[in-house]
């Protein structure tokens, strides 16, 4: 009986190790770090992270092919909840972790290139992975209390580096307005939680959804998740909220661009769907405010400004900042789309779907933007020109994911976004459907802007390039070949996120 | 006891003058203070209603909350400390670099 108990206890607890994996190979790096902290060794340091968040991101595969976070019944091996449930391990929290994960891995390869010439290398990758751990304790909160500290443990090393480069000033603005408006929406977003548990008196997420069917004070409820959606917003760089996304992408090291617009994005749509569909069901919830109308608006309105926004754009990275705001638009379809009658699998799981092609192939774009920082070619659409005759294995792989990023079929994109499509079709929301429709097609224009400077124009005169920085490749290439095996093998991809999304 | 709606309306003066402040400072410092207003007003919220609904959830996490509180604050400051180095000033509009 005992031994029953403490395998079970076991179980349980290694249904976090993805998490606790980020998580000690932080502690690990201050620990090497202070052991021989003059040193300072980019490859040792960047080993232990990479190898942390790899073994993270492989520790999640084996857990969902193995069938962990699936109920026993549809022959899993149970959802593990923690802590008196205030942490699930679902499929869900196991998909978003990989997301996170595989992201940070790619992030990390590419700066040990990156920070070559640059000091407090531990504390870097150090706070990277805490960041990637919250983003990961993230997906597994079944609680707005560990929502929050989850969200502030992503938030503040984020903050922190996106300042990285001290003395440049772009990066150190681009930190205060990432700062400024990240502490201003955590404080409307704790508000918000204030309010919910002022009207329910509850703060775990099915004790929240318990409480609102019993009926409770609906104005100080809806008012309260108004705020949170405004906190959701805030983290996945959606409207009302983006503002601080387009200038700390562009002022923070590339490399950073890279894990913000990639795996923070992911962190604040998982927290969105389980705040979401647990706490606030919207048969239930509905009655104090119809957050599906909410976020349809915040859809249509987020496609639309980062997509035109981007247009208009001279330089690489920012625009790709706003184009990361257009993609969190197409995600939100994933919430906006749940109207009455709908197949939730269905739909919840092409947003799923689309947020783990995207971690790829946005990670992968911002990542030959770094590229090209080491170099130091410049930031415009000119500097560009003909870095094909030069490069071409990146520049192939930046045309895979530009490409894909605009949904043709030449990576994952195109299928991820044809499954929203069939989302908005399925659930009757024509207006959604037909702002994806108009907005991949202005997208392709800004983006194939920049595939014609690489290949089509002519290099600037001197342009010659004589350093390949291993890493940096590594990681560009790894991320292209990803995104184009997504186009075969997106059936695996889209069969995990709706049987995850349909747990939910 | 007192209802608990009066509670409610403390709070939120509270945070409405936490979001005056950030609305119109340009001090980086005073901002860093509006925001603290704003999560004490959600502090006084949870232990309020902590009392009111007989448990201790509220109270446990207004606990977190304050912590957070601090950790954030120390980030600010050291944003900051690197905001004046570069600008010679805390005035949140100088730093204006960027446009879009």
């Amino acid at each position: 009986m005992t031994q029953l108990a403490l395998q079970m206890t076991q179980s349980s607890w290694t249904a976090l190790a993805p998490t606790l994996l980020l998580g000690l190979s932080a502690l690990a790096l201050l620990l090497v770090d202070s052991i021989s902290p003059e040193e300072s060794d980019s490859t040792l340091l960047a080993g232990v992270a990479g190898l942390g968040s790899l073994a993270a991101a492989v520790t999640t595969m084996v857990f969902l092919f193995g069938g962990r976070g699936l109920p026993t019944e549809q022959g899993g091996q149970g959802i593990v909840s923690l802590f008196g449930d205030q942490i699930v391990v679902d499929q869900m929290s196991l998909f978003f972790t990989f997301i996170v994960a595989s992201v940070v891995t790619l992030v990390v390869v590419a700066s040990s290139d990156y920070l070559r010439d640059h000091r407090y290398k531990a504390e870097y990758y150090t706070l990277v992975l805490l960041a990637s751990t919250g983003m990961s304790l993230l997906a597994s909160a079944n609680s707005l209390a560990i929502a929050f500290i989850s969200l502030e443990l992503a938030s503040l090393p984020s903050f922190a580096l996106v300042a990285f480069l001290k003395s440049n000033k772009g990066s150190v603005e681009a930190g205060l307005k990432y700062f400024l408006i990240g502490a201003l929406s955590s404080a409307v977003f704790a508000y918000g939680i204030s309010l919910v548990y002022a009207a329910t008196g509850a703060l775990q997420f099915d004790a929240v959804a318990t409480a609102i069917g019993e009926g409770v004070q609906t104005g100080v409820l809806g008012i309260g998740i108004l705020m949170i959606v405004g906190g959701v917003a805030y983290k996945t760089a959606s409207s009302p909220f983006h503002f601080w996304a387009p200038e700390a992408y562009e002022g923070a090291p590339a490399p950073i661009s890279a894990f913000l617009s990639s795996a923070s994005k992911a962190a604040g749509f998982v927290l969105a769907f389980r705040v979401f569909l647990t706490a606030f069901p919207v048969d239930v919830a509905g009655a104090a405010i119809d957050w599906v109308l909410v976020f349809q608006v915040l859809a249509i309105v987020t496609m639309f400004v980062g997509n035109f926004a981007a247009a208009t754009q001279e330089k690489v990275k920012r625009m790709l900042a706003y184009s990361s705001i257009g993609h969190a638009g197409y995600v939100l379809i994933g919430l906006a789309a749940l109207t009455g009658g709908v197949d939730q699998s269905q739909v919840l799981g092409a947003g799923m779907a689309h947020l783990l092609v995207y971690g790829f192939m946005n990670t992968g774009a911002f990542l030959f933007v770094a590229l090209a920082e080491y170099w130091g070619v410049g930031r415009t659409f000119e500097d560009y020109n003909g870095l094909a005759t030069q490069a071409p294995l990146a520049c192939a792989a930046m045309t895979v994911f530009l490409f894909s990023l605009a949904g043709l079929p030449i990576g994952g994109g195109f299928f991820s976004k044809f499954t929203l499509l069939m989302a908005t079709v399925n659930s009757g929301t024509w207006l959604l459907g037909a702002a994806l429709i108009i907005n991949s097609a202005l997208s392709l224009f800004y983006y194939t802007r920049v595939v014609k400077a690489m290949w089509i124009e002519d290099p600037a005169d001197g342009l010659e390039l004589d350093d390949y920085p291993v890493g940096l490749y590594t990681a560009v290439v790894a991320a292209g070949v990803v995104t184009f095996l997504l186009l075969p093998g997106f059936d695996v991809v889209i069969g995990f996120a709706e049987s995850a999304a349909s747990l939910v | 006891m007192m209802p608990a709606e009066y509670y409610l309306v403390l709070s939120a003066a509270v945070f409405c003058i936490g979001l005056f402040g950030i609305l119109t400072r340009e001090n980086a410092l005073i901002f860093l203070m509006s925001v603290e207003l704003m999560l004490n007003a959600a502090n006084i919220n949870l232990v309020a209603f902590s009392a009111q609904y007989g448990n201790l959830t509220g109270q446990v996490f207004s606990l977190f909350t304050m912590g957070l509180a601090a950790a954030e604050v120390a980030i600010g400051i050291g944003i900051i400390l690197v905001l004046y180095r570069n600008f010679s000033d805390v005035n949140v509009t100088d730093a204006t670099t960027m446009r879009w």
